[in-house]
């Protein structure tokens, strides 16, 4: 917008208190609302804050990276210029708990996508349902619930000896299983409160693509008898395609996150069966009180979430291109 | 007739994947209203008398009204403070797109995007450092940093939708540049505050990590008390951790029930715009 505004005066009354005011406005106006900079000084909170609590801790982190520092020995910091690094590289614990991670994101994000989608095809048709703003709600419950709150419900349906799943599992199966203590299903268990959490999210994400599907274009598609894969394929999917995708970085993103739901959970163990990457830089940082070593982890992590969020980005570009509007 | 039928079926089983979805959280909800015996019975119990003793027992709690204050009052203040920060400056950009505008919308939004576990570490070393550990103010203004990014996003989205026409209309007409923001803009994104508040009061009311690492006595939080209670000393206190959690779960239910049509560009950041 290019308007240059009229230069707004008011008279400046004499003494008393209506003076005082109006002078106080002639002031504001001439220094805020008529001032060149009026739009620098709209965005200098944001970036005070931006500052304070962004670039602060950032380079307080970079710079503590290259130290030996633990806050209970006392000592004071060593500097070790790429000591912390080579150390994570060389560490085979970093690599088990960075595969962790990686197996905690695929399992979470595909099977999340795939039921997500098929649910949220199901719930296309569902705007004549009686109570469907109840059903949504209760649907949509699990996922603007915290982990921390949702990983203590399933602490109490997972307990092994009055939890519910283990006396369901026997009564359909006969076998006792621990759900969170056996080495072998812990993973497993962790991964079902994310896809119970997140499965929602795709549908409502699910919902949303296909409600950006012109109507106009599906009832031409119905009109002219397309087969069901080519009306997938030719109506739906060019325009579903972003925010689908969409919502699948933005669960990468999310699950490569992963933390308070499984220190909740398990805090790792059994063993360190459930440690993922962001557990154990936790776990070093508040549990070790090694500073420098798991700072120079969240510099690690930070550089993987950076590249999952340019593709976002990307694609976010990209749909909005096509698009036309923001 | 027939078809009738097939829709009530239909209707039937999308109920029944809902309530599927509920299942877990009816589950600690039902925990609430039993008592130890029943709570803890071998086999799991399905019929019980339902019983208000673990609330009676919440309500005496030190911690519990504490903590409930402090979830409200902090979360309120720091999205009020972030709300305020961010119209500045999601009005600025919409309008005046100063040249860094895509490259710092873009910057506010990979600040969503870094693992809490990472940026903990040096947000602890400068509360340390700076003795804003566990002060109203530190942990207030922490959460309205962490609620700003969203709620740019969000507003702009708003602001753009509304014709520049209006803000020439009142600069041409006499009002200052602040009247206009504030009376002439403002009152038309009520839609985008609304759901900027709706979502930043959620997000901040779930947040545990830097509440436990950030905050202490005076600023504990609900899911702090919640997964502390989980792991008290000597076996865990199902009745306080389920009734605590069947308080807690309160105002996000009803806030997504009021607030559905916003739920998409809430939980998208405002990066994804619909409705359901």
């Amino acid at each position: 917008m290019s308007v240059t505004p009229g230069e707004s005066r008011i008279e400046v009354k004499g003494p008393g208190r209506a003076g005082r005011l109006n002078r106080l406005r002639a002031l504001r106006l001439r220094w805020v609302d008529n001032s060149r900079y009026f739009p620098q000084m709209l965005l200098v909170p944001v970036l005070v804050f931006f500052v304070i609590w962004n670039i602060v801790p950032l380079f307080w982190m970079l710079g503590m990276s290259f130290y030996r520092y633990s806050i209970i020995t006392g000592t004071p910091p060593r500097f070790l210029l790429f000591g912390n690094y080579a150390d994570l590289f060389a560490n085979i614990a970093v690599w088990l708990a960075l595969s962790k991670t990686f197996i905690f994101v695929l399992g979470a994000v595909v099977s999340e996508t795939v039921l997500g989608l098929l649910l949220g095809f199901l719930f296309w048709g569902s705007t004549t349902m009686p109570g469907r703003r109840l059903a949504l709600t209760l649907l949509f419950t699990p996922m603007i619930l915290t982990p921390a709150a949702t990983g203590t419900f399933f602490r109490l349906i997972y307990e092994p000896t009055f939890g519910v799943a283990p006396h369901l599992v026997h009564l359909l199966f006969g076998a006792n299983i621990n759900f969170l203590g056996d080495k072998a299903w812990a993973m497993f268990s962790v991964l079902l409160v994310d896809i119970w959490m997140w499965t929602p999210f795709m549908i409502l994400i699910t919902l949303a693509a296909l409600g950006s599907v012109p109507r106009a274009e599906l009832e031409a598609a119905e009109v002219d008898g397309l087969p069901w894969l080519k009306r997938m394929t030719h109506v739906i999917l060019p325009h579903a395609k972003f925010i689908v995708m969409l919502g699948i970085l933005l669960r990468t993103i999310d699950a490569f996150k992963v933390m308070e739901l499984i220190y909740q959970l398990t805090r790792g163990g059994p063993g360190s069966t459930t440690e993922v990457v962001g557990l154990m830089l936790f776990r070093r940082a508040f549990e070790g009180f090694d500073m420098g070593w798991s700072s120079a982890l969240a510099v690690v992590t930070l550089l993987i979430a950076i590249a999952f969020t340019s593709v976002y980005l990307f694609i976010l570009n990209l749909s909005r291109e096509e698009k036309g509007v923001a | 007739m027939r078809r009738e039928v097939r829709r009530t079926i239909y209707h039937l089983v999308l109920w029944l994947i809902a309530l599927l979805f509920f299942m877990p959280v009816l589950w600690i909800v039902l925990a609430a209203f039993k008592t130890k015996g029943d709570l803890l019975a071998v086999p799991v119990k399905w019929a019980f008398v339902p019983t208000l003793d673990n609330f009676a027992d919440l309500v005496r709690r030190h911690d519990f009204f504490s903590s409930l204050e402090n979830s409200f009052l902090i979360s309120a203040a720091a999205v009020v403070v972030a709300l305020a920060v961010a119209f500045l400056a999601a009005y600025c950009f919409s309008r005046f797109k100063p040249g860094a505008t895509n490259f710092l919308m873009f910057i506010l939004l990979s600040i969503r995007m870094v693992p809490a576990s990472a940026a903990v570490v040096p947000i602890f070393l400068m509360y340390t450092a700076l003795g804003w550990k566990d002060t109203f103010l530190g942990v207030m203004l922490f959460y309205a940093m962490f609620s700003i990014p969203f709620s740019v996003w969000i507003l702009k989205g708003f602001i753009d939708g509304i014709s520049p026409r209006y803000d020439e209309t009142g600069l041409v007409n006499g009002g200052s540049r602040l009247h206009v923001m504030f009376r002439v803009v403002l009152p038309q994104v009520r839609p985008g505050l609304i759901a900027a508040f709706i979502f930043n009061l959620i997000f901040v009311w779930n947040e545990f990590l830097f509440n436990f690492i950030i905050g202490g006595k005076v600023t504990t939080m609900v899911p702090v008390s919640l997964v502390t209670g989980s792991f008290a000393q000597g076996g865990v206190d199902w009745e306080f951790v389920a009734s605590l959690a069947s308080v807690y779960l309160v105002p996000p239910v009803v806030a997504i029930y009021f607030f559905q049509k916003y739920l998409l560009v809430g939980m998208t950041f405002g990066t994804v715009r619909g409705e359901v």
